[in-house]
């Protein structure tokens, strides 16, 4: 079986700056790949070259074969972008602005009506086709620039954050929507995300980019299980007091890997195995801790990049902890 | 364009060929082939895309109600508000060469809409870059000379539609205020010119456009460079009342528009200043070389 993209060596360098360096990657024809990473990795930079957007400062890429530098025309003909910022006409309805993008690629009369009204269906469009994007929530304005990418039934689309700014119900019909498109146009699909929930649910293998390289590549589910931790976040009562003790005691336990107080919040990492939860249930009885709530979760992709690089992605993007310790605590809580 | 596709399709089929027998790890699908054969040899002038631009560029034009109602109310203003009462300052019937003002200056405002109007489409081609729309655009397997042709034919048929509301005004107030047609031969010569007006002016736009990087500004510098060329064009006033200052009356005939309003109005009214050749000879010639080194600036702009 071909690959839909293969890269080799792949390096772009703006002047001493080297966005992305030496990236090797291979996606397989009906692959939905991700690359995860924080802002400024070096992921749009990546997409920018497959797409012939930007000419590579040294190595190769391959879109179904043809050469991203000396192909490009045939390379633009066989991929959908949706690009990061907007790109549609607002002043246009959802039905005109594909119209549109169809007559550009020089989609005939009967199979670009046939396309549009496809496309239409596939982002679950029907009824807005007819409203200028003006008038629609920004969710579904990026419903129709994907219906777009799909378009010219192209063999691979590419995505770049396809969610970014989206409200959680948006954000998840959106990927109910891209998988959905997946398994109809059978096309293969490459989307930049910074959202770890995006990359996890999404994609069936991801690239973790860092600074311009590709720091590891599988399905999510094995580089989670690389981690080799679970996650157990405990609060107790009279933490002010007995917070400080607590976390002196329980450093001793050996199968507890790191101990972190955030607020109310306790944060364990503990090396995985059967009742964890149970057995520092009964070392606080022991030591006389009052467990208010105890919950263990599995390790996501974010504690994947922590474990590789040392730092969390918001933490490379710059922001502040504690930013990333309240989004930490809130996906914790909706599981 | 269908026969076109398929034409196309069967040359690149043979080529594929050869490159599979070269490269055997190669397997090539041929899920999209029609697709590609469009771009394999792009013809110089690409019908869907062209028509494409122009329907968007009417469409937003009717949408933009502010944008429909000012194009439709600033004939009125200029014919009405300044052409009327301008009338009453020289009266009687022959202002110049046996034309009342009236008739003389309705050229004029046709001109000057054509010389605003199509400096402003061939800069603002560059501005679709801004809301990423170029983006969009310039990673289909188009030519840009088709985007560009595609936008300012858009803005064309505007123009045009403004012009002809412009003469239907004048003709009305014509009766009192002496102005008409000379024939429909001459009608349909006039708007040979106000085409080939418009786009030198477009062409002048698209290379101001690529010439000078952001925007900071720049509607002003546009703006800077239009009005001398307004009224330095006989629009307003002939060019032979300047002739005394002496750069003023030179700068009149190395101004594309003067030709492109003497030919207009002697079309109209059968005064021509110039000569109806001459006139033709440097506007058309102006509007190719324009058009010429506007979209070569155009193709060889960056696209971020």
């Amino acid at each position: 079986m071909e690959a839909a993209i293969e890269t080799d060596g792949l390096t772009k360098k703006f002047g001493d700056f080297t966005a992305v360096d030496d990236v090797r990657f291979t996606v397989k024809e009906g692959e939905i790949f991700g690359f995860l990473g924080p802002n400024g990795a070096g992921k749009s930079t990546t997409i920018k070259m497959l797409t012939t957007l930007l000419y590579p400062t040294s190595g190769s890429a391959k879109i179904c074969g043809y050469d991203v530098v000396k192909e490009r025309d045939q390379v633009r003909s066989s991929i959908g972008i949706v690009f990061q910022d907007r790109s549609s006409d607002w002043w246009l309805t959802g039905r005109e602005n594909l119209d549109f993008h169809a007559r550009m690629y020089k989609l005939g009369g009967q199979e670009r009506k046939k396309r549009i009204e496809e496309v239409i269906a596939l982002l679950d469009l029907k009824g807005k086709e007819n409203v200028k994007l003006y008038d629609l929530p920004e969710g579904v304005r990026r419903r129709f620039e994907v219906a777009r990418g799909f378009i010219t039934s192209p063999e691979v689309v590419f995505l770049d954050e396809p969610t970014i700014g989206f409200d959680i119900k948006a954000r998840m019909d959106l990927w109910e929507e891209i998988k959905n498109a997946r398994e109809i146009e059978g096309v293969t699909v490459s989307l930049t995300t910074h959202y770890i929930e995006e990359a996890d649910y999404l994609c069936d293998r991801v690239a973790i980019i860092d600074q311009g390289k590709i720091i590891a590549i599988d399905t999510p589910a094995k580089l989670k299980e690389a981690v080799g931790t679970n996650l157990i976040s405990v609060v107790i009562a009279n933490q002010k007091e007995k917070g400080p003790e607590f976390v002196s005691k329980v450093k001793q336990l050996e199968w507890v890997k790191g101990v972190e107080e955030y607020g109310k919040e306790i944060l364990l990492d503990v090396e995985r195995g059967e009742g964890r939860v149970a057995e520092l249930v009964s070392f606080s009885e022991k030591n006389g801790f009052v467990i208010v709530s105890v919950d263990e979760r599995e390790p996501n992709l974010e504690d994947v990049f922590v474990q590789l690089t040392g730092r969390t992605i918001r933490e490379a993007e710059g922001a502040s902890k504690d930013m990333q310790m309240r989004r930490n605590m809130r996906r914790a809580g909706a599981r | 364009m269908e026969d076109q596709h398929d034409v196309d399709q069967s040359g690149v089929k043979e080529k594929k060929q050869d490159q599979q027998a070269a490269d055997k790890s190669s397997g090539i699908k041929t899920r999209s082939d029609v697709m590609r054969a469009g771009k394999k040899r792009r013809p110089l002038l690409e019908g869907q895309p062209i028509y494409s631009m122009w329907l968007r560029e009417l469409i937003r034009f009717f949408r933009m109600k502010t944008r429909t109602a000012s194009a439709l109310v600033s004939p009125f203003t200029w014919m009405i508000l300044f052409g009327l009462p301008l009338s009453k300052l020289f009266p009687g019937g022959n202002f110049f060469e046996g034309l009342p003002f009236f008739a003389f200056v309705v050229p004029g405002i046709l001109g000057m809409g054509l010389l605003f109007s199509g400096t402003n489409s061939g800069v603002t081609v560059l501005w679709d870059k801004e809301f990423g729309f170029l983006k969009e655009v310039m990673v289909a397997p188009v030519r840009r000379t088709s985007l560009m042709i595609g936008r300012s034919l858009g803005a064309m048929t505007i123009a045009m539609f403004q012009g002809l509301i412009s003469i239907a005004i004048a003709l009305f107030f014509g009766i009192w205020f002496g102005f008409h047609i000379v024939s429909v031969s001459g009608l349909l010569l006039a708007l040979g010119f106000m085409v080939a007006t418009f786009w030198t002016f477009v062409g002048f736009g698209l290379t101001l456009g690529a010439l000078i990087e952001g925007t900071e500004g720049f509607m002003a510098l546009v703006s800077m460079i239009e009005m001398p060329l307004f009224f330095l064009s006989g629009s307003m006033f002939p060019i032979n009342v300047v002739k005394g200052i002496p750069v003023l009356y030179q700068i009149q005939f190395v101004n594309p528009l003067t030709y492109g309003i003497d030919g207009i109005r002697g079309s109209l009214t059968g005064v021509y200043l110039i000569s109806p050749f001459l006139d033709f000879a440097v506007i058309s010639g102006c509007a190719l070389f324009f058009l010429f080194l506007g979209t070569y600036a155009f193709t060889k702009m960056e696209v971020g």
